[in-house]
């Protein structure tokens, strides 16, 4: 009955494109905003600068409520995707934390420019996967769709298109998840 | 559909950075964009808009971006109301949608009650020499003025400033009870842009909740948008005309009074942004009677 409620966070990492490049690159725009990450990002260097950004903006009490109870589950530099997991009651300050976070967090120096974007909230590890997954696929259709009709003007990004981009909160999977959560 | 009203832009912006923001904002989702002309003081005379054309690079380049919806947009500094009002109808001609920035407290006033702009936007991390009572700020989104909110002014904030941000926000929020608020970025680059969700939650841990954070990101902006458009191409309550009516066969007089009425209204003039309904409203009943008589033809659409 006394379970500790958990919420994981799907995050993306996503490339403006190099300023040093020229704009008119024959790569698709989705390729380049999600491109792989360098492996210099860790499991802990990342964790380390998500703890920092609370500290930094949330002060002791963001400290306090997150920093015990944070871990990465899972971070794939190919796909610049992670599964972070937060309590409950507190994944807001954490998911503010990481709109504020602007470059990939590596160990030593400071990484390229990127935006973290939670694409998905679950109260289960196993619909984070999943949803992983089907992004993943639908990315992969998607940039094989912009790079076929380049010549065209008829592209269209309806096979990424959510049905609501703010709506991202996953409800089946916690019967008593709702908006009174805090 | 999702609109961010408020990507900074400036003569000095090159046209690479510009299609890179764009591009950006077309991936996290964003439908229509306004680029937002920071005018220092109200332009003299009769102001082109200086932003640069974008419709030949979306069809010579060998990768297709899609880019989102592009509006022109132009903010004003306001210090003195008595000052620069009529010089609003000529910026008004130029950029489909004007914001002003008002810096006292008799021109936050002034913008609330008077004038016809549809956007109060501020810098939220200044201090401010007045405070947000919830009088004319009601006053101001019953009117249909909107304020706006750009969240990129705190993400590039230092710590005095995010705190300020904050407060303003919190205070804004409450002095409007959440209802009339447009977010929208204020991006100056790449990297000010967020994705939705995220700008939704974000405005919730400041104090707006879910449901009118997502209201200020889509319906809220597009009212603002479809009134202007409304206000700059609609005719005495002819909002848009579909088809214009046919003048019988062989009839001169009935052809030059359906021509008559039909130049009323600026009819087949581009149509920039998306209109919900093209039906002309019901006090425009006379017209489509007039119409109707002298075509003897069923009248032009609906009732």
């Amino acid at each position: 009955m006394v379970r500790i409620k958990e919420r994981y966070l799907l995050v993306n990492i996503v490339y403006p494109p190099d300023p040093s490049k020229p704009a008119e690159s024959s790569l698709p725009s989705h390729v380049v905003h999600h491109q792989p990450t360098t492996d210099k990002l860790t499991y802990q260097s990342l964790l380390k600068a998500i703890k920092t950004e609370v500290a930094l903006l949330f002060g002791d009490y963001g400290s306090g409520s997150l920093d015990a109870s944070l871990s990465i589950k899972y971070l794939s530099l190919a796909t610049s995707t992670f599964i972070i997991r937060c309590p409950r009651a507190h994944y807001r300050m954490l998911w503010a934390a990481l709109t504020f976070l602007h470059h990939v967090p590596i160990a030593h120096g400071s990484g390229r420019p990127c935006i973290f974007r939670v694409v998905r909230v679950s109260g289960t590890m196993r619909k984070a996967e999943e949803e992983a997954i089907r992004r993943a696929k639908r990315l992969i259709i998607a940039a094989q769709e912009e790079a076929s009709c380049a010549t065209s003007t008829l592209t269209d990004a309806h096979v990424l298109q959510e049905p609501l981009p703010t709506d991202i909160t996953d409800e089946s999977s916690d019967e008593s998840m709702g908006e009174g959560d805090g | 559909m999702l609109y961010d009203l408020n990507i900074a832009w400036s003569p000095s912006t090159t046209k690479d950075q510009l299609l890179q923001t764009l591009a950006l904002a077309s991936t996290l989702g964003y439908g229509t964009v306004a680029l937002n002309h920071a005018l220092n003081q109200p332009p003299q005379g009769n102001a082109t808009a200086p932003f640069p054309d974008l419709s030949s690079t979306t069809t010579t380049s060998t990768s297709s971006k899609k880019l989102p919806h592009i509006l022109h947009r132009a903010t004003i500094p306001l210090s003195d109301p008595a000052a620069s009002n009529y010089r609003l109808p000529a910026l008004a001609r130029t950029y489909d949608i004007i914001a002003v920035r008002p810096l006292t407290p008799d021109a936050f006033q002034n913008a609330c009650i008077t004038l016809d702009v549809p956007l109060i936007s501020l810098d939220l991390t200044q201090h401010f020499p007045f405070h947000f009572r919830p009088k004319p700020c009601m006053a101001a989104v019953a009117r249909g003025v909107r304020f706006e909110i750009c969240y990129a002014q705190c993400l590039a904030a230092d710590a005095r400033g995010r705190a300020t941000f904050i407060s303003n926000t919190a205070n804004l929020i409450r002095a409007t009870r959440g209802r009339g608020i447009v977010i929208s970025s204020e991006a100056r680059g790449v990297l000010a842009l967020r994705a939705p969700a995220d700008v939704v939650n974000l405005l919730s841990v400041w104090g707006l909740g879910n449901e009118k954070g997502m209201e200020s990101l889509g319906p809220v902006p597009r009212s603002v948008v479809v009134n202007e458009g409304i206000k700059r191409n609609g005719f005495r309550g002819v909002i848009d005309i579909v088809k214009p009516a046919e003048p019988g066969p062989g009839d001169l007089q009935p052809s030059k009074q359906a021509e008559g009425s039909g130049q009323d209204s600026k009819k087949n003039k581009k149509q920039k942004r998306k209109n919900g309904d093209e039906e002309n409203q019901p006090g425009n009943k006379r017209q489509h009677k007039k119409m109707k008589v002298v075509t003897r033809e069923p009248g032009p659409t609906k009732a």
